[in-house]
C-alpha cells in the first residue's frame, strides 16, 4: 500500500455548489476570479437602488435579485431580508437550491500563498467541507486529515472518524477584519501573516464569524444562516455575519456538526471608513457584552433536532431574555421566524427540485 | 587617620551618578577624565552610551585604560524584546541519555544565558557527557533519593525532570525532550524556541472566546470584529505548548502505519486551547509558569510498559488533561502552537507498538473522565485542585484500572513531596 501517493484531486462538484454575492457597485472582481468561479453557477444578490444595472462579466452562469425581486418572491416576508447592507446576502442562500454555499465580498481578490502561487480558495473550502471536523478534542497538530498530518499521540481513536463539516470559515490577508476602534488605533495594521492551517473550533466554544470569505453546507445548516436586520432603517450594521455565526455554532455544537477556520486566505482589498463603521458598530459594542454570555448559556432541548427546530427555540430565547437589552432584539426574534417561515416555503421538505438553477436575469 | 577628601574628588564623586546629562566630556583635563572613568567602572555605572562618552573624547590615556582592561561594547543579538530577566527561568532538561554533547551544543546560543536543570534518568548508568559553557546544576539519582527521600514515586525515564521542576526555584520552566534541536522557520531562520515559550506566557491567553487570527498579542495581529472588549485583557498564561518538525508526536500506531510521515509544515501561529476544551499536551517541548502552577504537572501515570521513547508512555498527556482542568478552573490559559523544535528520527514506532500499549486504549476511558470533571470552589490552588483530583479519579477510574488507582496515590504523594521540598523557592 502506497503510504505517500498522490493525494486525490478535490472534486469541483460544480453542479453541487452555489457562489453568493452581494453588491451595490460592480462586480468587476470577477475578472480575477475567473479561472475559479467560471464553472460554478452564481446568485447575485443586488443590495441598494433596484433601478441601477449591475454588469455581470461575460461567461458566468448567474441569477441576480434585486430588492424588487426580494419584494416580489416574499411578500410581507421580505421584511426579514435587510436592505442597504450586504445581510442582504442571506437571500441568496434561501433562494438556492444547491448543497453547498460559497459567500465571498466583493472587494475580495485571489491572494497569493508564500511561494507565490494564486490561492484557489473555492477549492480548498470544498476540502474543507469534504472533510470532518474535530470538535471533541483539539488536535496539536490542527486538521488531522491535511496532507502530512494526522492525529497526534493521545487522541482518541474513537474520536479519529469526526464529526461532518457544516462551516468552512476563511481569513484575509491585507485588510483585516477589525471593529472601528481597532481601526481607528492602527489604520495601518496589515495581516501579512500567512498560517498555514485549518482547524475545528472546538465545542463549547463562539467565535466571531466574518461573511467575507464563507463556505458552508446548505443541506446541513443553511437556515441557521441568517443575517438579521441591519442597515436601513436598523440601529446596527456590521454584525450580520456575526449574529449568524453565533447561532450557527450552538446549532452545530447541538447537533454536533463541525466549524472550521483558517485556510484559504483571499486578498481584502478595501478598508471601510472606520467613522462610518463606528456609528453602525457603536450599539453592536455594547450589545455584544450581553450576547456573549446569551449564546454561551443558550440550551437546546433534545427534540430539536433539526436546525429550523433549533433556530426557531434560539428565537423564543432571544425574545425572553435580550427583547429587555433593546426593542431591537423583539423585532429580530421576529424575524427570525419569518426566516424560517421563508426558508421553509421555499425549500419544501423532501421536494426534489426540477430545475438545478433558479431563472436568470 | 584619612585625609579629608578634596574638592576635586568630591566633584567627581557628585559627577558619577549624573554622567547621563553629559553629552561631551572633551573639555575635561586628562587626569580628572582618567579618574572619571575609574570611579564610574568601581561604581558599576559604565554603560554602553557612557563608555561611547569616554570614548569619543579621544584621550588617549582613557583610550589606552580601555583597552588594557578589555572592556568591549556589547553587541545585543537580535532576539524577540521580552521582559522578563533570565534569571526568572529555568531550563529543565531530563537526560534519558548520558551523551548530551551535540544536544547541549546545538542549542548553545541560545541556552547559554539561562540557568540549566539537568536530571540523569535514574536507570542510566552511563556517567553523563555535558560540553562547558553552561551555568548548569545537575542532579542524579543519588540527589534525588537525598532530596525526596523516601517515597513510592518513580522518577525514571521521562519522569526524571519532574524533579527538576521540584527543585527549581524560578518562576518559569521550559522543558524539551533531549533529542529535539532548533528549528527553522519558513524563511529558514533559527527559531529561539525559549525566547517564544517566554513571549507565550508573558503574554495574555484569551480562553473564552476564538480569536480568528490566533493570538491576538502577537505583532501584527489583534482582536478581530465581533470580539466582545470586556473579554480583550485576557488571563494570565500558564502553560505554553510547542510543537515539532519533523517527527511529530504521533502515536505508535499512527507512526507505524505511516513509516515515512515527517511533519514539515511550520505553522506561524500560537492560539489559546479555549476554556473546556481537551487536548493532548506532549511533554516534548513545554514551558510553564511554576508559581502558577506547582505541583499541577506530576509524575503519575505509568504505563506497565512504559519505556524510554515517547511512543512507549502516557505520562505528559495524563498530566496534561490534569493541568488544563487545572488551568481551566483556576481561570489561566493555555497556548498551543509556536515554538517548534527539530525532533531526530528516533526509536521504532513498529517495535513500540509490539509491546502491550495500554495506552491507546486508557485514552478511552481518560478522555469522558476529564471532560466530565469540575472541581469544587473550594479549591482554590493547583495543590488543592491535585488533591481534589486524585481523589476523584481513585473513585472513578481507579476501581476498573490499577493503574489508575496508583496515578491516583502519586498524584497525592507528588502533593506530599512539593509542599516539603519545593515550596522551598527563594
Amino acid at each position: 500500500m502506497a503510504a505517500e501517493s498522490r493525494p486525490a484531486p478535490t472534486p469541483l462538484l460544480k453542479d453541487e455548489l452555489d457562489i453568493v454575492i452581494p453588491t451595490i457597485r460592480n462586480l468587476d472582481f470577477l475578472e480575477m476570479w475567473r479561472p475559479f468561479f467560471q464553472p460554478y453557477h452564481l446568485i447575485i444578490v443586488q443590495d441598494g437602488d433596484p433601478n441601477k444595472t449591475i454588469k455581470v462579466p461575460e461567461g458566468f452562469d448567474y441569477e441576480l435579485y434585486n430588492r424588487n425581486d426580494i419584494n416580489r418572491i416574499l411578500g410581507p416576508k421580505a421584511s426579514c431580508i435587510s436592505f442597504k447592507d450586504s445581510a442582504c446576502r442571506c437571500f441568496g442562500y434561501m433562494v438556492s437550491k444547491k448543497k453547498y454555499i460559497y459567500t465571498i465580498d466583493d472587494d475580495c481578490f485571489v491572494a497569493k500563498d508564500p511561494s507565490g502561487k494564486d490561492i484557489n480558495a473555492l477549492e480548498q473550502h470544498i476540502k474543507n467541507l469534504l472533510c470532518p471536523s474535530t470538535p471533541f478534542f483539539f488536535n496539536t497538530l490542527y486538521d488531522p486529515y491535511r496532507d502530512g498530518a494526522d492525529f497526534v499521540r493521545g487522541y482518541p481513536f474513537s474520536l479519529r472518524d469526526g464529526a461532518p463539516t457544516a462551516v468552512s470559515h476563511g481569513l484575509w490577508l491585507n485588510i483585516p477584519d477589525y471593529d472601528a476602534p481597532t481601526q481607528l488605533v492602527k489604520p495601518l495594521e496589515r495581516n501579512t501573516r500567512y498560517v498555514d492551517a485549518v482547524m475545528t473550533i472546538p465545542k463549547g466554544t463562539l467565535f466571531p464569524m466574518c461573511g467575507m470569505n464563507l463556505g458552508f453546507n446548505r443541506e446541513l445548516i443553511g437556515p441557521a444562516m441568517y443575517f438579521g436586520l441591519m442597515g436601513d432603517g436598523q440601529p446596527i450594521g456590521r454584525y450580520d455575519d456575526m449574529w449568524a455565526g453565533w447561532c450557527t455554532k450552538v446549532i452545530c455544537d447541538h447537533l454536533g456538526l463541525g466549524v472550521k477556520t483558517g485556510l484559504p486566505y483571499i486578498w481584502h482589498s478595501k478598508a471601510s471608513n472606520p467613522f462610518v463603521n463606528l456609528r453602525k458598530e457603536y450599539k453592536g459594542i455594547f450589545w455584544q457584552e450581553e450576547l456573549i454570555p446569551f449564546f454561551q448559556q443558550v440550551t437546546l432541548p433534545k427534540d430539536c433536532t433539526t436546525v429550523q427546530k433549533c433556530y426557531i427555540e434560539i428565537s423564543k430565547q432571544v425574545k425572553a431574555k435580550l427583547g429587555k437589552v433593546d426593542d431591537y432584539f423583539n423585532k429580530l426574534a421576529d424575524a427570525m421566524v419569518t426566516w424560517i417561515e421563508a426558508w421553509d416555503e421555499l425549500n419544501p421538505a423532501g421536494a426534489e427540485s426540477a430545475l438545478p438553477n433558479g431563472p436568470s436575469k | 587617620m584619612r585625609n579629608p577628601p578634596s574638592l576635586l574628588s568630591l566633584a567627581i564623586d557628585s559627577a558619577v551618578p549624573n554622567l547621563p546629562n553629559f553629552d561631551d566630556l572633551s573639555p575635561l583635563p586628562d587626569h580628572v577624565l582618567v579618574d572619571l572613568f575609574l570611579r564610574t567602572l568601581r561604581a558599576g555605572k559604565l554603560t554602553e552610551k557612557i563608555l561611547n562618552l569616554f570614548v569619543a573624547t579621544g584621550k588617549e590615556e582613557v583610550l589606552t585604560l580601555i583597552r588594557s582592561l578589555n572592556i568591549r561594547r556589547v553587541i545585543t543579538p537580535v532576539l524577540p524584546t521580552t521582559t522578563i530577566k533570565d534569571n526568572e527561568v529555568d531550563i529543565v532538561i531530563g537526560a534519558l541519555r548520558s551523551d548530551l554533547t551535540s544536544f547541549l551544543n546545538g542549542w548553545r546560543s541560545v541556552f547559554s544565558q539561562f540557568h540549566l536543570i539537568i536530571v540523569k534518568d535514574p536507570d542510566l548508568k552511563e556517567e553523563l557527557k555535558i560540553p562547558d559553557g553552561f551555568n548548569l546544576t545537575v542532579y542524579t539519582k543519588t540527589d534525588i533519593d537525598q532530596i525526596v527521600g523516601s517515597t513510592a514515586l518513580s522518577f525514571s525515564g521521562y519522569s526524571c525532570r519532574y524533579f527538576g521542576f521540584l527543585v527549581s526555584k524560578r518562576k518559569y520552566i521550559i522543558s524539551i525532550d533531549d533529542d529535539c534541536f532548533p528549528a527553522k522557520d519558513n524563511k529558514g531562520i533559527f527559531v529561539d524556541a525559549m525566547a517564544q515559550h517566554i513571549e507565550n506566557l508573558t503574554t495574555p491567553a484569551t480562553p473564552f472566546f476564538f480569536n480568528t487570527l490566533y493570538d491576538p498579542y502577537r505583532e501584527g495581529a489583534d482582536f478581530v470584529r465581533g470580539y466582545p472588549f470586556s473579554l480583550r485583557n485576557g488571563v494570565d498564561c500558564a502553560l505554553s505548548c510547542g510543537l515539532w518538525l519533523n517527527l511529530a508526536d504521533l502515536d505508535a500506531p499512527t507512526q507505524a502505519l505511516k513509516p515515512g510521515l515527517r511533519n514539515n509544515h511550520y505553522v506561524d501561529a500560537v492560539l489559546t486551547v479555549p476554556r473546556t476544551t481537551l487536548m493532548p499536551v506532549s511533554g516534548i517541548n513545554i514551558a510553564f509558569d511554576r508559581e502558577a502552577l506547582g505541583p499541577a504537572l506530576f509524575p503519575a501515570l505509568k504505563l506497565a510498559g512504559e519505556g524510554k521513547v515517547r511512543w512507549e508512555t502516557m505520562e505528559d498527556i495524563w498530566c496534561g488533561m490534569c493541568v488544563k482542568v487545572v488551568c481551566d478552573h483556576l481561570g489561566l490559559g493555555v497556548k498551543s502552537g509556536i515554538p517548534y523544535v527539530w525532533r531526530k528520527d528516533r526509536g521504532n514506532a513498529v517495535e513500540s507498538l509490539k509491546k502491550e500499549w495500554e495506552g491507546v486504549k486508557l485514552m478511552e476511558e481518560i478522555v469522558p473522565f476529564f471532560q466530565s470533571l469540575s472541581l469544587s470552589r473550594t479549591a482554590a490552588t493547583a495543590e488543592e485542585c491535585v488533591v481534589e483530583m486524585a481523589t476523584t479519579v481513585k473513585q472513578h477510574l481507579g476501581t476498573a484500572h490499577p493503574v489508575f488507582g496508583r496515578a491516583a496515590d502519586s498524584m497525592v504523594e507528588w502533593v506530599r513531596v512539593w509542599k516539603a521540598v519545593g515550596s522551598k523557592s527563594s
